[in-house]
């Protein structure tokens, strides 16, 4: 405990030298502007940077990088909540519940509970990668493909009441996901499965062409063919408006508690990422709800959980990268990249052998936190504003944002196509009422169920018993049995009276 | 156009010049005339990435523009070699194809392009040999104990690689066929997958790059029984190769190399050449590749062709004997 404070203090005192701190600040800023803009992501401005970081010592390197990748999560709920364009994939939830908050003259609040949401996940995993970094790694690490496919299918099937409205749509749009998940090279057998011929699919569809197209390009689409738009007074955005009120931050806090454990739980986990933890955090909300029926016209907890599972799966992604060397994502593989580059060799010795660069980049995750608090909540003005510049103007730019973000993912072209085309069904399938976010989870969930579920079974010769004789994989199985049986009208009384708990929603409607 | 009669013009009075050895053997094409892109097939980070960049620094340095590494990852180097083949062949697109090449063209039904006729080979740069890991507890303590428990327990052993069809995974497959032990190829999508799996110990051993192991190999996350190339890897001088281990004829070993487009001056390939020969023995270039556990060796067009050449023949007995089926 004592050798942690020490520690703390070695890594305050490095973060907060000038020089450290600039790098920080200039990271976190950077990191929230293309956070905002639609399309523009943490990946490709962290491919863009790395070459000018070789120039920096690895620190600094390391806290500017790393200032990117958060800094753009809590940018990308704002336009989440403001245009109904999410600024990221993992953002598109935000849109369920923070758009209409802005329809209904909130969005100071919505922007204000955001960035509190983005701070209290980011605190939490900070705390976890300071108290128990690497005793977390190894537990992570000991998930083998069983325990994987158990997990995510309770994921799947937590997550089928996504949306509202008819729940057959929401199935079937869950399908249509999965089955988008299929295109691409099958990774047991390297087979090209619905390419149709197109190496350009070669790869899978590229979640932020999918992501971009069912909810950036279809909300602009939609947008141009209404003829009145809503019209914001700046004037009538007071400060005053953007303070939550006491029963705000009464269904904020536990739901922003919740959405911080599950995405720490998520983050910590290689290869699934804040997308899954944003859309997972967002559906448990929903089904311990009393009144699942707030969610979707601006239910608090429907930004407080997923804004805070955003931030506290990426922060805890580093856990497993700086603690045993083994990257989650194409994000923590780059910043993998430049800390061997600098001659840094993440993994167990890291803490012990340079516990200046580990307890420095960690100190400078929280400094980065509070730079953004700062950034973000004196400047929710600024960004409510954008609701005042004109559509004709507004819309424009954004797509072409879009398109820029897109094609800087992979440079590709194919993808920006792709974009426009998942445009138009998007647009469609918002005409005849089929929700998108159930299939984004689909599509990001499949290939992982799919993945784990083939190599269980190669590692266990065939043998299905393989996902029931390990404990872990059997609870998770034995979870998601309860949560379909839940789902059944009578079963669910049965429940509620035994589990007695006090929901903490309260329905807005009574 | 005007670009290109200058190119001609000066091309010509310069060769003629030349010839009358009246000049000595320098760039005679004005080059380069605008910043250079070179194209890598692959994500940043990556080997290929982080080698090329460090070579980029130094070919910005000789010869005073700017060398940019553009990333256009894809299977296959198809999204890479589009780059390539949109541009003018004028030597200011420069594209990064290595072993993984020799491999697509016979693993792919149509590849769309053919580096053997449509690209002209300037230089390798990094050379890596692969790895054969087990886990640091791991009760094999040579290859070929390895070996005789796989062919004393058909079926038992596995053998993690990264997606069918990499070089990885045909160089286990070309492990099978040569050992003729019956093991499970476990395919995973990344190399810190394998690492976590080896960890776990879902594995009895990988085929990986030490450059991708590197910081493992460090951590003493996994342990090396044996090297793919021909010679030992000078960072691992104790850890034989796999034909001094027993198994005969068994050598693989990666590169990568900058292509430019057929149809570019000779003289601006000879020089790029001749740029990246200077950089292959540079004591720093080669102090950082060896950190990253690859060599820096260039070869000259006409070895890197036959190099290809050899390789692809190689790979393309290893997709027919493994029954791999075209993409």
């Amino acid at each position: 405990m004592l050798d942690t404070l020490t520690n703390l203090g070695l890594g305050f005192k490095t973060a907060l030298s000038l020089g450290n701190l600039t790098f920080c600040a200039l990271g976190v800023t950077l990191g929230t502007f293309v956070g905002v803009l639609p399309g523009i992501g943490a990946l490709a401005t962290i491919s863009m940077c790395l070459p000018l970081t070789f120039y920096l010592d690895p620190i600094p390197a390391m806290i500017m990088l790393a200032g990117i990748f958060y800094g753009a999560q809590y940018g990308s709920s704002t336009a989440s909540i403001l245009l109904n364009l999410p600024g990221s994939a993992p953002a598109a939830i935000t849109c369920l519940d923070g758009y209409p908050m802005a329809q209904q003259g909130r969005a100071g609040i919505a922007l204000f509970l955001t960035t509190i949401a983005s701070f209290v996940g980011g605190t939490f995993s900070i705390l976890l990668m300071v108290g128990f970094a690497p005793a977390l790694a190894d537990v992570a690490i000991s998930f083998s493909s069983a325990e994987y496919f158990s997990i995510m299918v309770l994921a799947l099937v937590a997550a089928s009441t996504l949306s509202n409205g008819s729940v057959l749509k929401g199935i079937t749009m869950v399908a249509v996901g999965l089955m988008l998940g299929l295109v691409g090279t099958d990774i047991s057998s390297g087979s090209q499965r619905f390419t149709f011929g197109l190496i350009d699919l070669s790869e899978g569809i590229s979640l932020v062409a999918l992501a971009m197209g069912l909810f950036g390009v279809a909300e602009i689409l939609s947008n141009l063919m209404r003829n009145e738009h809503p019209t914001v007074d700046a004037k009538s955005i007071t400060f005053r408006s953007m303070i939550p009120s006491r029963e705000d931050w009464r269904r904020f806090w536990p739901a922003s508690g919740r959405g911080s454990v599950i995405g720490a739980v998520i983050g910590i986990l290689p290869g699934t990422g804040p997308t899954i933890a944003t859309f997972i955090s967002y559906a448990a909300e929903k089904k311990i709800a009393r009144d699942p029926s707030i969610f979707g016209k601006g239910a608090i907890e429907g930004i407080a959980a997923p804004e805070s599972a955003n931030n506290s799966s990426v922060q805890a992604a580093f856990i497993p990268t700086l603690t045993l060397g083994i990257p989650g994502d194409a994000i923590m593989a780059v910043m993998l990249g430049g800390m061997l580059i600098h001659g840094i060799t993440p993994g167990p010795q890291l803490i012990n052998n340079d516990p200046v660069l580990f307890w420095g980049v960690v100190a400078s995750f929280w400094i980065g936190n509070i730079f953004l608090l700062i950034l973000n909540i004196p400047l929710i003005g600024l960004w409510v504003r954008l609701l005042t510049v004109p559509y004709h103007l507004l819309y424009p730019a954004m797509l072409f944002f879009i398109v820029i973000g897109v094609y800087s993912v992979h440079n590709s072209s194919f993808d920006v196509l792709m974009t426009l085309g998942f445009g138009l069904v998007g647009f469609a399938m918002m005409k005849f009422d089929f929700p998108a976010a159930p299939l984004l989870l689909g599509f990001v969930l499949g290939p992982l169920i799919e993945e784990h579920f083939r190599r269980a079974l190669i590692l266990a010769r065939g043998d299905i018993t393989v996902f029931v004789d390990r404990p872990v994989s059997l609870g998770f199985l034995l979870a998601t049995l309860i949560v379909l049986l839940a789902a059944i009208g009578p079963v669910r009384k049965i429940f509620r009276r035994l589990l007695k708990r006090r929901s903490v929603t309260t329905n807005i409607n009574e | 156009m005007k670009l290109n009669l200058t190119r001609r013009v000066f091309t010509a009075t310069a060769t003629a010049l030349a010839m009358s050895a009246a000049l000595p053997a320098v760039a005679q094409t004005e080059y380069p005339v605008k910043p250079v892109r070179i194209i890598v097939p692959f994500g940043p980070g990556g080997l290929a990435d982080i080698t090329m960049r460090l070579a980029a620094e130094k070919l910005t340095e000789i010869f005073g523009q700017q060398f940019v590494v553009e990333n256009h990852p894809g299977a296959g180097g198809v999204a890479a070699a589009n780059q390539l083949l949109s541009s003018d062949p004028d030597g200011h697109t420069l594209v990064v194809m290595s072993n993984g090449t020799t491999i697509a063209v016979s693993l792919f039904e149509d590849l769309g392009y053919d580096p053997q006729t449509q690209f002209a080979p300037i230089s390798t740069l990094a050379w890596f040999d692969l790895g054969i890991f087990v886990s640091p507890d791991s009760e094999y303590q040579t290859l070929q104990e390895l070996v005789d428990y796989g062919l004393a327990n058909p079926g038992y052993i596995n053998i993690g690689t990264v997606n069918p069809g990499s070089t990885q995974n045909l160089a286990a497959e070309y492990f099978r066929a040569a050992t003729n032990i019956d093991a499970t190829i476990i395919p995973y999508k990344t190399s810190p997958d394998i690492l976590a799996a080896m960890i776990r110990g879902e594995l009895d051993m990988a085929i990986e790059s030490p450059t991708a192991f590197a910081a493992a190999l460090e951590n003493e996350q996994v342990r090396a029984l044996a090297i793919t190339g021909a010679k030992r890897n000078p960072s691992l001088p104790d850890v034989p190769t796999v034909m001094e281990a027993g198994i005969e004829g068994y050598e693989v070993s990666g590169w990568n190399a900058l292509w430019t487009l057929d149809g570019v001056p000779d003289d601006v390939i000879a020089a790029l050449h001749a740029a990246i020969a200077e950089i292959a023995v540079m004591p720093d270039i080669q102090a950082r590749f060896a950190e990253l556990n690859t060599r820096a060796e260039s070869l000259t067009p006409e070895e890197m062709a036959a190099r290809f050449e050899s390789d692809r023949l190689i790979w393309a007995q290893v997709i027919e004997d493994a029954g791999i089926e075209k993409r």
